[in-house]
């Protein structure tokens, strides 16, 4: 019980700083609705489809890169990670603390285009396969910002190496647009980034668009950069004792 | 009393720089002990150390028994740590922080939200429900002593947790901490301000480039240095002044006894050249001992 208070406890100050800060949230909600205006405006209801299907994906993968970088670098900055370091708190309940914090943000980024997609006729099973898609985009979004942000030795401004990130990986790559829209080579080039196989998974799981990857590659894929952010992760982390 | 902090020949180097070089001493269950020094000297390295934040080089540290590097886990659970330059949400109430800091540590929010209300009021701020951005400097360090106190941890290591709070602020933190000191608990606070550790302090460790330079009471430590009586005077100088510290336009004169004391007012060209005259304290010790001023 103890170890359920711990984690709310990191969550409680989070929840109550995103409440008064809602206008991150309206901002989210904003790109959300542009983007379909966008879609609806150029490709009608397939583009507007394939938009909410993938915002899903850009959703859960900018909270963990975005958000949770920066809620971490913060906490460097600040000395709340010393603070948590000499305390009960483990390691792993700082960050499902952490995560459940951004709880404001999963609504608006990945449930609201999860109800959007049933509203659009995407069934359940696909849509419980998109929030398995979108769980393991939060946890290799987070695993790449954090092996980044713990590895800053003097973090001054966090959000200057998160944000470009997720500009780079989700709106330079096939994201938001279909990986068949790019040439031969330049797919090659696109697994570079994470979010591709992750975009790629998404489109299979629901048939929103077509997909260039087949499922065993995309998945393949996306557990080679779970596994590789995981042992990129595992260098920088430390809870304290460090050297 | 038992031992609840040991710092046994402490050594932590960063590149170049050595931090600790063989800092020793000890803390009391029931004790305050005050960590002073110069910046730079070693304070803050020492208590990252014994909060399990850092590794040392060399050397050992103990809290409550438990060595901080293998038994860092049964460390943790006893100790509360406010560190140097600390930030908040600045968004939450001083309520919302304690609570928040409480259930971190494992308390239930209703009990979180007791005891919050207990130590608020206890430290002033029972009517402050403005989020922390709109409240003075000291009323968030004692937002953040507060839940400190409130964490019931055995070990409290505070660095520098008075800055910036007025001195009647100061005065009800003082009280609060030493409560908790009665009540049994240790406290490791490291300050700058001389006036606060002579106030607080059952003992004084004078750290200086990385190691323990006096171990001692204030009163010990001030009994260490020859002088017993001070005067602030205006320039210009009586002539052979054997003891003196240069502040510009004044001077800060020490006296062995109270006739050499007294030899000297007589001796003043002006009297209202005296600006203040009084007892040797910590401050002065903590000059005099470090040699940065006795003339």
């Amino acid at each position: 019980m103890r170890a359920f208070w711990r984690v709310f406890g990191v969550a409680y100050a989070e929840l109550l700083f995103w409440k008064r800060q809602w206008m991150w949230l309206a901002q989210s909600l904003m790109y959300l609705l542009g983007f379909a205006v966008i879609a609806i405006a150029w490709g009608g209801l397939a583009a507007l489809k394939h938009i909410i299907v993938v915002s899903v994906i850009a959703g859960a993968w900018g909270i963990g890169l975005n958000v949770i970088g920066q809620m971490v670098g913060w906490h460097k900055l600040s000395k709340q990670y010393e603070f948590h370091v000499a305390s009960p708190l483990s390691l792993a309940e700082y960050y499902a603390g952490v995560v459940l914090g951004q709880v404001p943000f999963l609504a608006a980024d990945v449930a609201v285009p999860l109800a959007a997609a049933l509203l659009l006729g995407v069934p359940p099973a696909p849509l419980l396969a998109l929030s398995a898609i979108a769980l393991a985009a939060l946890a290799l979004g987070s695993f790449l910002a954090l092996a980044v942000v713990l590895r800053i030795r003097n973090p001054m401004n966090i959000s200057a190496v998160t944000n470009p990130l997720y500009s780079l990986t989700t709106i330079l790559p096939p994201v938001y647009y279909p990986m068949s829209a790019l040439p031969q080579p330049l797919r090659l080039l696109a697994l570079a980034s994470p979010t591709t196989p992750l975009a790629e998974l998404a489109r299979l799981a629901t048939g929103a668009a077509e997909a260039c990857l087949d499922p065993a590659a995309a998945l393949g894929l996306a557990a080679a950069w779970l596994l590789l952010s995981a042992v990129a992760l595992k260098g920088a982390l430390k809870w304290g004792l460090e050297d | 009393m038992a031992v609840a902090v040991l710092a046994d020949g402490l050594a932590k180097r960063f590149g170049a720089v050595e931090a600790l070089r063989g800092l020793s001493f000890a803390a009391r269950k029931g004790e305050l002990v005050v960590l002073a020094g110069p910046n730079g000297a070693g304070k803050t390295t020492a208590v990252r150390i014994m909060t399990t934040n850092l590794k040392p080089d060399g050397g050992r540290a103990e809290v409550l028994g438990f060595d901080v590097v293998r038994e860092y886990r049964e460390v943790r659970k006893r100790i509360y740590y406010v560190p140097q330059d600390y930030g908040v949400y600045w968004d939450l109430t001083p309520s919302e922080y304690v609570v928040s800091v409480l259930m971190c540590r494992g308390f239930s929010h209703r009990e979180a939200r007791r005891r919050a209300r207990e130590w608020l009021d206890a430290l002033g701020l029972s009517q402050a429900d403005r989020p922390l951005r709109q409240l003075s400097g000291g009323q968030v360090r004692r937002a953040i002593v507060a839940a400190a106190l409130a964490s019931e941890a055995e070990v409290l290591f505070l660095d520098e947790p008075t800055s910036g709070i007025d001195v009647e602020a100061r005065r009800e933190v003082w009280r609060a901490l030493r409560e908790r000191v009665r009540a049994g608990a240790c406290i490791i606070l490291t300050t700058h301000d001389m006036g606060e550790a002579e106030a607080v302090a059952d003992k004084v460790v004078i750290v200086k480039e990385g190691r323990a330079l006096y171990e001692g009471s204030p009163r010990d430590l001030v009994s260490k240095v020859p002088f017993a009586y001070r005067a602030v005077v205006r320039k210009p100088a009586p002539p052979a002044l054997d003891h003196a510290v240069d502040l510009g336009d004044r001077l800060i004169v020490y006296f062995r006894s109270r006739s050499e004391f007294d030899g000297f007012v007589g001796g003043l060209e002006d009297p209202s050249q005296l600006l203040a005259a009084g007892s040797v304290g910590l401050e002065d010790a903590f000059i005099l001992l470090l040699g940065g001023g006795a003339a």
